[in-house]
């Protein structure tokens, strides 16, 4: 019976087709969700993918099972549709913990040749560990064959330590990237708008900030906006009404403000959940920001921002008026 | 360094003066906050949810020595008193009713009683009376100004479409002028003083019953609270002088009713009485002095000990009609007793006979009072005779009735004096000698020429003079140390006070050398954790 259910195949937690803007031009990119054997840290108050794992399991079994996940990508998606693969798992992909060496490498086989994005901890970017992988991967097509996705979320150590208690600083996140630059590796920053604890108009500041200081150490950039995640400490907020997503307002208010170019997936944009405006503008904004996150074109974010909508006047009194001692405002 | 002084409570609702720098503010009041607490616009990354765990609050928590000084239902210590806490984010607890009661008590019992409380983008014209009813002080324009924002139209009823702003439901400047902000402001304002202007008579409640309609949050706030018997009973005057409204299915629970019931049980003795007839209440208070009631009394002629069935009171005895709220309440007649009322009242009617045993027991009621005998009757073991005999308590065949089934029965009179000391203070004293005089509503008490109590016609309570509190073993005595009181007794000044002391109950203070009767202002708790306040307003100093 055991042995049945080792050999059953297993499927990645989620995989699709997209397109992201990498290097200047829009690929089309194979996303990749692994279910792994779990973040170590495990411990980001948003995070909700620790409940996405396998649970006491031995080395073994853990690589079979993963290894059937490869299996199942190489025959349900073929290389010559993709030019870019996303490589994600409940935390970090050069964990070898997490992620036994023998699946990254069976991985790297089979992209070989794509621009890769794998997403990863600080602490487990060291050199052999990428420069082995970024071998595997390697084959002179591209400027930059490999990246590593580094969930930085914020400049600020107060408040990535206090809203997400990611356990690491700022520190370690220009480490990490300045030992990926020394072994020709990319840097994909991901910083998190409007983690808990946060009003709105502190939530802009931080992104404002943070782009502004990641960006010297950043290849890429992307602001995930925070959403509401199953069995979270985050959901316990919001379910007590102690917390709400941020506004596409705001959102748009930050990738206006800057001149880098700062990618954004509104995931569960208009959900109660997500990032959300009043439901009535939601739609739009988001096609905006999706649209823009592949031509950098301000104008696509200009033209939703100058839209009126009847909650915007909401959000002016929510940025002026919301306070520590009084938030969330809004739901 | 700020001072807050309570001047009037109405449970746990209070009118006060909160004085910061050179501004005066009288309480509950509308403030604008960056203005009166500067501090509030620079304190970046701060916030602590109120449902946060104390992990959490040990370690993010930052302590503020400028007012307002912030608490946490997990951390509410490190106010001192004169200070303003500002209650962080209660804008949210309003949703959740249960952990709103849960708050409340915890804050009522642990921030000091003379320090005042802000609520901050909590208060709207529906919610106010709420908020003030609670215990808070201070409260701000944010949610209504964010509902102008939103295009919305606040109303003391609810929240509605800004639109209504052209219907001609208000004439405030606001909408004359088309200003939705001000309205709203105007209404949130107008809310606030009328809350104030009601706590100041102790009609709090009958306003809180009225508005807490417009959301059910808000009732079920209301019923979590009332369930909290012994904390809201420590909160809540002995007496009030104004009517008793009890028109809401809400009112049943009032904690006043199950104070006065248990004193009625655990206090009241109907001591050399043997028979009992239990009467239908009457429109007219005290019932005594109803048409109906003196039919009843000539038909008993003295026979019996009348005890009144009522709603939503339950069992009144005779002696004890003229205290609050027996004298005071008013409910809607229709003939018609709910399940709910008439189950409140059985239980109340069945522990009454338990614990007050009769020879015989004679019911002398109608309708859902007669149900409600025969079922506290049967719950309580006990053989019921019935004198009602065609429905009309008050017909010809009943009185005649109720006339001969007393035949026989020994004559005695109702002692009032020895009922509401056991009542008020929870001694039974020998009242023997003791004669009421005076007619009309100012009646004394004395033994021989000695006056030892008088009643204070708008609670039915007792005022002791010197030689009346002599009577009484040393309950409701409070004690002050180190000065000889020039006029009323001051919080600070109090050394120790008998914890069943209630707001508006009498008491005699003693210190060395000193004795003063007088009226406690405020309950023996916050005497003891007040610094500021009117403690007991003195009648009489005696040195010695």
């Amino acid at each position: 019976m055991v042995l049945m259910v080792s050999r059953t195949v297993e499927k990645p937690l989620a995989s699709w087709m997209g397109e992201d803007r990498i290097e200047g031009e829009v690929r089309r990119t194979l996303t990749i969700i692994l279910k792994s054997g779990g973040c170590r840290w495990n411990r980001c108050r948003m995070c909700g993918y620790r409940f996405e794992r396998y649970h006491t399991m031995d080395k073994n079994e853990l690589t079979e099972r993963m290894l059937s996940q490869i299996n199942w990508i190489e025959g349900n998606y073929r290389s010559i549709d993709y030019d870019a693969v996303k490589i994600f798992t409940s935390g970090s992909f050069f964990d070898q913990d997490e992620v036994p060496l023998e699946v990254r490498d069976r991985l790297g086989k089979l992209i070989r040749g794509k621009i890769v994005i794998a997403e990863s901890r600080a602490e487990y970017i060291v050199s052999p560990e990428i420069s082995s992988f970024l071998d595997l991967i390697d084959c002179g097509d591209h400027e930059m064959p490999l990246y590593v996705a580094i969930g930085l979320e914020t400049t600020d150590d107060r408040i990535r330590e206090k809203c997400i208690d990611k356990g690491m600083t700022f520190g370690d996140f220009v480490r990490a990237a300045k030992t990926a630059d020394e072994a020709d590796v990319g840097v994909k920053s991901y910083l998190m708008m409007k983690p808990l604890f946060l009003t709105e108009k502190e939530a802009i500041a931080d992104m404002k900030t943070s782009i502004r200081e990641a960006a010297p150490y950043s290849d890429l950039m992307s602001m995930n906006l925070c959403t509401v995640q199953k069995r979270t400490d985050l959901e316990y907020y919001w379910k007590r009404g102690a917390y709400r997503p941020p506004y596409l307002w705001s959102a748009l208010d930050v990738l206006l403000s800057t001149d880098e170019n700062v990618s954004c997936d509104p995931v569960g944009g208009g959900f109660a959940r997500g990032p959300h405006n009043c439901g009535e503008c939601d739609r739009e904004i988001k096609k905006a920001i999706d649209a823009y996150s592949l031509s950098y074109d301000r104008s696509l974010l200009e033209a939703v921002f100058d839209t009126e909508c009847a909650c915007k006047e909401e959000w002016r009194y929510v940025l002026e008026h919301e306070m520590p001692w009084c938030m969330p405002l809004t739901r | 360094m700020s001072r807050f002084e309570v001047r009037h409570r109405d449970g746990l609702a209070r009118h006060g003066i909160y004085t910061i720098g050179d501004r005066t503010i009288e309480t509950p009041c509308v403030i604008d906050p960056i203005a009166v607490f500067p501090d509030l616009a620079s304190r970046p990354f701060s916030n602590i949810p109120l449902q946060a765990d104390e992990a959490f609050v040990k370690e993010w928590f930052e302590k503020s020595g400028e007012e307002p000084i912030p608490v946490h239902p997990v951390l509410s210590e490190g106010i001192s008193s004169g200070d303003a806490a500002i209650i962080s984010c209660w804008h949210t607890a309003l949703t959740n009713p249960r952990t709103y009661a849960d708050w409340v008590e915890q804050f009522i019992s642990t921030l000091p009683p003379d320090a005042a409380r802000y609520a901050p983008a909590s208060a709207l014209p529906s919610n106010a009376a709420m908020l003030v009813a609670t215990g808070f002080d201070l409260f701000d324009t944010i949610a209504v100004d964010l509902r102008a924002s939103q295009g919305l139209f606040c109303t003391p009823e609810g929240v509605y479409p800004g639109s209504w702003i052209d219907e001609g439901v208000c004439s405030c400047p606001g909408c004359q002028s088309g200003e939705l902000r001000e309205h709203n402001r105007q209404a949130l304002v107008s809310e606030i003083r009328l809350a104030a202007a009601l706590l100041k008579r102790g009609e709090l409640r009958e306003l809180l019953e009225m508005r807490c309609r417009s959301d059910a949050a808000m009732v079920a706030i209301l019923r979590h609270l009332d369930s909290r018997k012994a904390f809201l009973e420590g909160n809540t005057p002995i007496a009030r002088t104004t009517p008793f409204r009890a028109y809401t299915a809400e009112s049943m629970n009032r904690v006043e009713i199950d104070r006065f019931e248990k004193r009625v049980m655990n206090r009241f003795s109907q001591d050399r009485w043997d028979v009992c007839v239990l009467l239908p209440c009457a429109a007219r208070k005290p019932y005594s002095f109803s048409q109906s009631h003196k039919k009843f009394q000539e038909a008993v002629a003295g026979r019996a000990h009348e005890v009144i069935v009522t709603s939503p009171l339950g069992v009144v005895p005779r002696e004890l009609e003229l205290i609050y709220p027996a004298a005071h309440y008013d409910v809607p007649v229709t003939g018609y007793w709910d399940r709910e009322e008439m189950h409140i009242l059985t239980g109340y009617l069945a522990e009454y006979l338990r614990t007050h045993p009769y020879r015989r027991v004679i019911s002398h009621l109608e309708g859902g009072a007669s149900s409600v005998a025969r079922s506290a009757a049967s719950e309580a073991g006990i053989q019921l005779e019935e004198s009602c005999i065609d429905g009309r308590p008050t017909s010809r065949e009943s009185l005649n009735q109720l006339y001969d089934a007393l035949a026989g029965e020994r004559k005695r009179s109702h002692d009032i004096i020895s009922g509401t000391i056991q009542w008020q203070f929870g001694e039974t004293i020998d009242t023997k000698g003791m004669l009421i005089k005076g007619k009309g509503p100012e009646k004394k008490i004395y033994r021989g020429r000695q006056q030892l109590f008088s009643f204070d016609p708008k609670t039915g309570l007792l005022r002791p003079t010197f030689e009346g509190w002599s009577l009484l073993s040393g309950c409701y005595q409070v004690r002050i140390e180190g000065f000889v009181p020039q006029g009323d007794i001051l919080a600070p000044g109090v050394a120790e006070a008998d914890p069943a002391i209630r707001e508006g109950d009498e008491v005699l203070v003693y210190g060395e050398g000193v004795r003063a009767t007088g009226r406690a202002m405020m309950s023996a708790d916050e005497m003891r954790r007040s610094s500021r306040g009117v403690a007991v307003k003195v009648r009489k100093v005696k040195r010695s």
